[in-house]
């Protein structure tokens, strides 16, 4: 690699950093130089699409459906049709790796304390107004740095740096399925956990076949109307919702994050609508994060969610009877904090992704013995 | 909005029995189109109406289809070689697209020369996209730095041909080769993202001429080539008004879709209703009787 490559691949890397996400410091310099090499796209035969004369083809991963003639990409701009194969351009090209706090996923019933190597790919399947990660997410894998970084390297990473989760995060991991899902796979036969950070838009059949190999799943629910998702999201509400269920029924670890929006999802009507369907689908015991809105990408002209939107957001959740109600990107809020829903006393205690001392034994609260829901270890 | 003119002009003989391009009567034909588009008295004194001798022209041409379903090189050197002619130097000159491997793909020997005509694509070393991120309606994308920053005049200059989302892919959608994220913006047959696209300030102060390379049309299966689905309609399309070109384009796909038997673009849920969203924006014309389509072979 040339100097120059060596400079630009490190400047690639950095760019969360830039965006404000990142609380710990990223990978080497010499750590991403060793994973340069050919970062030429990939062209692994994608898992989930139907073949159909004249060399056309459906997509059949996420709701979209994508119908596509030879050399076309889907929506994701991640798939190609290739004479009639659909090809992942992305299997093995992670253009951001970091190692992160699982807290700062957020997950916050999940092994608590705990590092989490994140690793991307460019591309997303829907196209959110107020993304926080376009720069990765909302771009062709040949407009970014990425780095040759397969699913065995991910692994043994994860091993070198202590990590015992890998998370699929930052961009939309749906569209990295096949990295992801091998990843995964590897990750297991190492007793290392895999987490997915992901928008849900994904079709029954392929996220049933991911959660056999992943360990928690969170869920960005962009909001609870059609219209928003219309509008702001480009994507279905309704598939999200499945797929919520879907990954409750499959009874691995879920957390729900709602990024409080000011006048377009903030509504004491929806929030409370929100509420209900998740106590009436998925039961109380599912946490949910209230995060808080900051102007970006497309979406510039709307002021910071007001702490009090989601200081009242969380009380009709509450209200609803939902017992894990967080706020989120307000830093050292107390409804950062784990209350045990029985005593109200604080069991886990957070400031940003700093943890206090965790009162929990063998996942009870410690002063009252409710059972708290969760993987604790 | 006044009556906008289209001229179409058929080559006799254009292609030779092997398919090649004649380039002689190629030549005649961008002449004769040019002359008649500005009512001047050749293809030089219409360029120099259009075009300032300072000006830096891109030629954006659509190169996804490959080798047989392109721009052919000789159709967008002769444009090039044109506007010499008409006095803009040879290195103010653009002909370009979004990848040098679908330029390659396509025939093009790509170049580079800082003194003379530049063919290249925006994902060339040292070029790239803006970082800035343009917004306008419900576009958000970084444009290439050749639409936005190279280039002070543009000639879309691409071939007619049935899409699968879009119904028609011609003059105006040929742009969303030169923005970052194009995959986003095929839901809904296109619309209204073709016309908000072209309507950005990077398009539609600098678009000066549409040409639809119409030697050969694809009007089934497209945008990907497919033999049994293609007309050699021998003919470039000119105007002055990017939104009556690609209507008459339009009507021509569906005619050859007729002659074969195929269901209309409507009857198949692709009718390219961005045309009509342009022309409520004031992007140009989309109805026939605003459109003065004048026919010529030469």
């Amino acid at each position: 690699m040339k100097r120059r490559q060596f400079f630009k691949a490190a400047g690639g890397a950095s760019l969360l950093a830039t965006t404000g996400l990142i609380n710990q410091p990223p990978l080497s310099l010499m750590d991403l130089y060793a994973f340069s090499g050919n970062a030429n796209l990939s062209k692994v035969e994608a898992r989930y699409y139907n073949k159909h004369p004249d060399r056309e083809i459906e997509c059949v991963l996420c709701p979209r459906f994508c119908k596509l003639g030879d050399k076309e990409r889907g929506y994701c701009g991640v798939r190609e049709n290739m004479g009639g194969i659909y090809y992942t351009l992305v299997y093995g090209k992670a253009c951001t790796v970091y190692v992160d706090p699982i807290e700062k996923k957020p997950l916050f019933h999940f092994l608590p304390t705990s590092s989490a190597l994140s690793i991307a790919t460019a591309g997303c399947n829907v196209n959110c107004k107020f993304c926080q990660n376009w720069e990765i997410s909302q771009v062709r894998p040949e407009q970014i740095q990425h780095f040759d970084f397969p699913p065995r390297t991910v692994v043994e990473y994860a091993q070198k740096h202590k990590s015992p989760i890998i998370a699929y995060t930052y961009s939309e991991p749906v569209i990295f399925y096949e990295y992801m899902y091998d990843t995964s796979l590897e990750a297991r036969k190492k007793g290392i956990k895999s987490v997915v950070i992901t928008g849900g838009h994904i079709n029954p059949e392929p996220l049933e076949e991911l959660i056999k190999v992943v360990d928690a799943i969170k869920i960005d629910l962009k909001a609870f109307s059609q219209d928003f998702y219309t509008s702001y999201v480009r994507g279905e509400l309704q598939p999200v919702l499945e797929a919520i269920k879907i990954v409750h029924k499959k009874r691995i670890w879920l957390e729900i994050v709602y990024l409080v929006i000011p006048t377009l999802n903030d509504s004491p009507k929806e929030i409370r609508s929100l509420a209900q369907w998740i106590m009436k689908e998925i039961g109380p015991d599912v946490p949910i994060h209230f995060s808080r809105f900051n102007p970006m990408y497309l979406v510039k002209n709307l002021p910071q969610t007001p702490v009090s939107t989601l200081e009242r957001a969380r009380r009709a959740a509450l209200d609803e009877g939902l017992n894990y109600v967080y706020i989120g990107n307000v830093w050292s809020h107390e409804a950062e904090s784990t209350f045990c829903p029985n005593c109200k006393n604080i069991v886990i205690p957070r400031k940003g992704y700093q943890i206090g001392k965790i009162e929990l034994k063998q996942g009870r609260c410690k002063f009252c013995n409710n059972r708290i829901p969760g993987i604790w270890s | 909005m006044a009556r906008s003119k289209v001229v179409v002009v058929r080559g006799k003989g254009v292609l030779t029995q092997e398919g090649d391009i004649h380039q002689e009567k190629l030549s005649r034909m961008y002449n004769r189109g040019l002359q008649i588009l500005a009512g001047l008295r050749n293809s030089a004194e219409a360029l120099s109406l259009l075009f300032k001798k300072n000006d830096r022209v891109g030629i954006k041409i659509n190169t996804i289809a490959g080798r047989k379903m392109s721009p052919r090189p000789d159709v967008s050197l002769t444009l090039a070689n044109l506007l010499e002619k008409s006095g803009i130097p040879q290195r103010n000159i653009i002909i370009w697209d979004r990848t040098n491997r679908e330029l390659k793909d396509a025939g093009y020997h790509l170049s580079l020369n800082r003194s003379g005509l530049k063919v290249l694509g925006t994902d060339t070393d040292g070029i790239g996209y803006s970082t800035e991120l343009t917004s306008h309606l419900n576009i958000g994308s970084l444009f290439s730095l050749i639409q936005s920053n190279m280039i002070t005049a543009s000639i879309s200059l691409a071939v007619l041909k049935d899409h699968g989302m879009a119904g028609v892919t011609a003059g105006m959608k040929n742009y969303f080769g030169a923005i970052h994220n194009p995959n986003k913006y095929h839901d809904f047959n296109c619309d209204p993202f073709i016309a908000e696209l072209f309507e950005t300030k990077y398009i539609k102060k600098k678009h000066k001429l549409s040409i639809l390379d119409s030697l050969i049309v694809q009007y089934h299966l497209g945008p990907s080539f497919h033999s049994r689905w293609t007309k050699k309609y021998k003919a470039l399309i000119f105007s002055l008004d990017p939104v009556a070109a690609d209507f008459v384009g339009w009507q021509l796909i569906e005619k050859f879709r007729s002659e074969k038997g195929l269901a209309s673009l409507k009857e198949e849920m692709r009718e390219p209703g961005y045309l009509k969203t342009a022309e409520k924006m004031g992007l140009g014309n989309a109805h026939l009787d605003n459109i003065q389509i004048i026919e010529e072979e030469v």
